[in-house]
């Protein structure tokens, strides 16, 4: 299989054949002759490039993998892809080049007869762009595959993914790094009353540009892009997704930055609060509390421990301090390339496609310490977020922001 | 003396093709293109399908065939009915108009496929000037 673009001894390189490689043998062991994936996650773990139309990928038994992609995209996709130009098609509103088309041209040699299991990813999920089999996708391939037999089997990539490789982490170490910055340009810009008549789209966008300028790709969220909160909005009723609005920045409000930055499908995603001029005694407790929290938090992940044991313990402590009522109960949620959101582990949970609250963390597992805290009643709240790494004893905390609450 | 015509799609219209072709099209106003086509009529008008493949090397038609039966591997195949070439053939329908209608269908790479299809215009203009009998 060819090796295109980076060197295996870069720092961001992934061995994308071996990962292929690796599908193929999981379905040999299920029987499964074709595999269709068309999850974002997917895409991203296996194609290594940015898929933002609707794309899909048909990996045979043996041999490269083939992307589809909308026509306008195709090109630019296989410049960045590992995949070559004859494994990178475009699809469009053209006899025979329709997705349907395409895509039962490419499974369809590797069918007997017509027969055999074709691998397909379907679900439920929190995040929009998943990227599941849709019912009409379905139906039209069966139509068009009568004799084959689908099976859901996005759990294959989802295992395969979980622990994370060098490149990988190394994506979004860089990734981190550039959020870093963001929030530099963040603090430079506020501090000393220079968030005055600011908004909070203003915001948002100068962190874009100093992230872009960094190397960003793009404000990888789908919840806006960088989510910026200021007064009320940083203490919504168990919220925690603010995209930025046009509320101006005001003297004596908390304000919550959460900024975006992916580096090679790599993700950044890191949340910093601030209160603007002046912070009452009040203000400074429950600043304190979270800040606190925070210390507790990451020096808590580590290999074996599972959301519920961590929530149990975090929760305790918000109980012994008196500020459990403001607390979404929550810690983490899932991360990996591009797409790849929300859930943390396997779909092998209580509630379907939610994550297992007993899953049980494993050196190399990346996730996002994700914790909200919210009093509606004062208008306050606060957000951290940072890409973890389960390390051996403990965690890697890849935003290196200095963890505070700052008054400026 | 009455202009001589060639019935469509048989041996002599193909090696009027072949021949005008060769002559009418530089490499580069082929821009050196290296491909090969199949052109595939369904329903002639003896109910038989036929296929015209054409061979080009660094924008040079090298060869216009006729093929009945077993078709030769080429990098893009288009299929359509006899009655729909006839009606591209005579510039009553533009190819692009076919294959966004769905009565004509592509097998390649559409990326490809659409950069070469200016050029690909460009030969069906020289073969839309054959006189030709349907």
């Amino acid at each position: 299989m060819p090796e295109k673009k980076l060197k295996r001894d870069d720092p961001y390189f992934i061995d994308f054949p071996k990962r292929i490689k690796a599908i193929q043998k999981e379905m040999a062991k299920h029987g499964i002759d074709v595999y269709l994936g068309s999850r974002l996650r997917t895409l991203s773990w296996t194609v290594d490039a940015f898929m933002p139309w609707r794309s899909y990928i048909v990996i045979p038994p043996e041999g490269l993998p083939t992307a589809i992609t909308f026509v306008i995209d195709a090109a630019r996709v296989q410049d960045d892809s590992w995949l070559d130009q004859d494994h990178i098609l475009g699809y469009g509103p053209m006899g025979g080049q329709d997705q349907v088309s395409l895509l039962s041209g490419l499974i369809k040699p590797h069918l007997k007869a017509g027969k055999g299991i074709i691998a397909m990813e379907t679900g439920m999920g929190t995040y929009l762009p998943e990227g599941h089999l849709t019912l009409f996708e379905f139906v039209m391939l069966k139509a068009a595959l009568p004799k084959a037999t689908f099976k859901n089997a996005h759990d294959i990539i989802d295992r395969l993914s979980l622990i994370k490789d060098a490149g990988t982490i190394n994506r979004f170490r860089e990734a981190s790094r550039i959020v870093d910055i963001g929030h530099k340009a963040v603090y430079e810009a506020i501090c000393d009353g220079g968030y005055k008549n600011m908004t909070e789209t203003e915001i948002a966008g100068l962190a874009a540009y100093a992230m872009r300028k960094a190397g960003s790709e793009w404000e990888w969220s789908f919840t806006g892009g960088n989510e910026i909160a200021s007064g009320y909005r940083t203490g919504l009723a168990a919220g925690a997704c603010t995209p930025a609005s046009r509320k101006k920045l005001k003297t004596g409000e908390p304000l919550m930055v959460d900024l975006h930055a992916m580096f090679r499908l790599g993700l950044g995603d890191h949340s910093h609060n601030y209160f603007l001029g002046k912070a009452t005694k009040r203000q400074l407790w429950h600043a304190k509390n979270f800040i606190d929290l925070l210390h507790k938090c990451l020096k808590a992940y580590k290999p074996g421990v599972s959301p519920t044991t961590l929530a149990d313990e975090m929760l305790a402590f918000t109980e012994e301090r008196g500020f459990q009522d403001y607390m979404v109960p929550g810690f983490e949620h899932g991360i990996g390339l591009m797409g790849d959101e929300w859930r943390i582990g396997l779909n092998d949970g209580p509630f379907e496609y939610w994550t297992n609250p007993d899953h049980v963390y494993k050196k190399d597992e990346m996730l996002i310490c994700a914790v909200q805290y919210a009093c509606p009643e004062e208008n306050v709240g606060f957000r951290y977020e940072n890409p973890i790494l389960i390390t051996a004893k403990g965690c890697e905390f890849l935003s290196k922001f200095p963890l505070s609450i700052d008054v400026v | 003396m009455p202009e001589r015509k060639f019935k469509y799609l048989s041996k002599e219209w193909t090696e009027e093709v072949g021949k005008r072709l060769k002559k009418d099209l530089t490499p580069e106003k082929m821009k050196h293109i290296t491909s090969s086509m199949l052109t595939i009529y369904t329903n002639c008008p003896d109910k038989k399908t036929r296929a015209l493949y054409y061979k080009l090397k660094d924008g040079v038609v090298e060869s216009v065939s006729l093929v009945e039966g077993a078709l030769p591997k080429a990098e893009f195949s288009i299929t359509a009915d006899y009655d729909m070439f006839a009606k591209i053939s005579r510039a009553e329908l533009k190819a692009r108009s076919a294959l966004m209608s769905g009565k004509m269908t592509l097998k390649g790479n559409l990326v490809k496929a659409l950069t070469l299809s200016p050029t690909v215009d460009r030969l069906n203009e020289v073969i839309a000037k054959v006189p030709t009998e349907y």
